[in-house]
């Protein structure tokens, strides 16, 4: 049996697939009674899993097919072309150069050409973009609903407001201070609609994890009580340092 | 009054944390079904719906995946959603990955949707073709489409037949949790594509400016875009499309009212206690 044959066998039976997730991911919510070594075994082995695999797929799909497959038919039948491929090179491994103090300069040959590329490329398309986004400001408001025309008032003065509390070369009073105002609450709006996107995205991530947990009943039971059984333990007998008033849980 | 508001100021977290948690887990339990009720769409869901209802058969749809499964829950059924649509349309769709962390999870469920009965007559290279990665950023890619859309791929298949360049390309849909999406925003005033999106809910209000202008057609907001696209899909087909959005559309309903009954709680105790202490 081949290696790889012998690694699937492993990695991709039943067994492995429905105990491992589930294992890890009450490893993981153990942390929301209190850090213990469970929580820190699973976010260990979730740094490497995700570092390991990621290289893998770097080489497998970025570092083989787009240089190594390249200079290897260099040497079977050489373009003058392939030079660029070369040329890349040298110049990505520049970036070492970093590591050392004296010459560290010579990595800005790197982002010189970033930058420069990346700037020429995006300024002129920043410009038709900011100008996308005007012209659609300029248009006749009394079309559509009331909803619809009142929006642009609600566009053109809320960003003005929210401006003007950035506007520091005058104190705060009179006119300038309530639209100052004006600004603070339009700003809350919009922090208060992000916050409410976050919670839902947040909540959405524990979805899919309970989703899990509801798929394999049987594993999710014996895991959880298996990792109860390792806190109480663990947290009776081996660290008994006193819990924090807000600890004070179980 | 005072030992409740006492009690309740000292509320430990992880009360809070057990409540959230079964809010979330007990409807996605079996027999709580009666719990999950269909969400209504908005407009903007709605107008990617719109978009691959008005594409013809063999019409190019063009699928940028840029999502790793740290965005699975919120981007895989709405990508799921949108496959047996296109599938369901028969228009053509290109699968490319743009991060290389999701492309198993893309072939995966490629294979697990196209494995379907409904849909086992689909074939890679003919209804649907996975494009794999290529390291070059979305912008060179762009120009380099609007050139030689195979070429850019160096991908065979009787899929690229008809679509040549860019402009074959009827609709581009983009699945991200960064803001990735603005490159292709930026893109467009220059090659003038149809370009919608689905996102996760913490970038949702970041993309509501290219709404506004029509820069972008059509957006899916997190898990519950997702779960309006199933909606949509399976009221227009007359068969259940409902996914894993639908499903945790009420775990997300009921650990949001746990959540509000906490702020109001919290905001009860303040105001009590700051009365309290005058």
């Amino acid at each position: 049996m081949d290696i790889k044959a012998l690694l699937d066998n492993i990695f991709l039976n039943d067994m492995f697939v429905s105990w491992i997730p589930v294992l890890a991911t009450i490893m993981i919510l153990s942390f929301l009674y209190r850090d213990n070594p469970l929580y820190k075994i699973g976010e260990n082995i979730f740094i490497g899993v995700a570092l390991g695999y990621g290289w893998i797929l770097s080489w497998e799909y970025i570092v083989d097919p787009f240089f190594i497959m390249p200079v290897k038919d260099m040497f079977v039948e050489f373009h003058f072309w392939d030079i660029t491929y070369i040329l890349w090179f040298l110049l990505a491994l520049t970036m070492f150069f970093r590591f050392s103090r004296k010459n560290a300069w010579v990595a800005n040959y790197y982002f010189g050409f970033l930058f420069g590329y990346m700037a020429g490329y995006y300024i002129p398309i920043a410009i038709q973009n900011i100008l996308r986004q005007s012209t659609d400001l300029m248009k006749p408001i009394n079309q559509g609903s009331f909803f619809e025309s009142s929006k642009w008032f609600v566009i053109i003065f809320g960003t003005f407001a929210a401006l003007m509390y950035f506007f520091f070369s005058k104190p705060h009073r009179g006119l300038l201070g309530k639209t100052a105002r004006v600004g603070i609450v339009v700003m809350m709006i919009f922090f208060g609609a992000a916050f409410g996107s976050t919670v839902m995205g947040r909540v959405s991530l524990f979805i899919d994890r309970a989703l899990l947990l509801v798929e394999f009943p049987m594993q999710s039971i014996v895991c959880t009580i298996a990792v109860i059984i390792y806190m109480i333990i663990y947290f009776k007998f081996i660290k008994k340092e006193k819990l924090h008033d807000d600890e004070s849980f179980i | 009054m005072n030992t409740i508001l006492e009690k309740l100021k000292k509320i430990d977290r992880r009360v809070i944390y057990l409540l959230v948690m079964l809010s979330i887990i007990i409807p996605l339990l079996p027999g709580f079904d009666f719990l999950i009720f269909p969400v209504s769409p908005t407009k903007e869901t709605k107008a990617i719906f719109d978009e691959i209802e008005n594409l013809n058969e063999g019409d190019a749809v063009f699928v940028d995946w840029a999502f790793d499964p740290s965005s699975k829950a919120e981007l895989l059924p709405m990508f799921e959603a949108f496959f047996k649509h296109c599938l369901k349309k028969k228009v053509k769709v290109f699968i490319y990955y743009a991060t290389i962390n999701g492309i198993n999870l893309g072939k995966e469920t490629v294979k697990k949707i196209t494995a379907m009965e409904e849909f086992s007559g689909s074939r890679e290279g003919v209804d649907y073709i996975n494009m794999e990665y290529v390291p070059i950023n979305a912008d060179i890619r762009i120009f380099n489409m609007d050139v030689d859309f195979k070429g850019t791929y160096k991908k065979e298949g009787k899929i690229f037949e008809g679509v040549e360049t860019l402009r074959d390309l009827k609709y581009i849909f983009g699945l991200s949790g960064s803001a990735y999406h603005a490159t292709f925003v930026d893109m467009q005033i220059r090659f003038n594509y149809k370009f919608g999106i689905a996102v996760t809910a913490v970038m949702g209000p970041d993309y509501v400016p290219y709404l506004q202008t029509g820069q972008i057609i059509g957006m899916a907001n997190g898990l519950r875009g997702a779960a309006e696209y199933e909606r949509l899909v399976s009221d227009k087909y007359e068969k259940s499309y409902y996914g894993s959005a639908t499903k945790g559309m009420s775990s997300l309903t009921f650990s949001h009212l746990v959540i509000f009954g906490f702020v109001i709680v919290g905001n009860i105790v303040y105001y009590m206690d700051k009365r309290k202490r005058g």
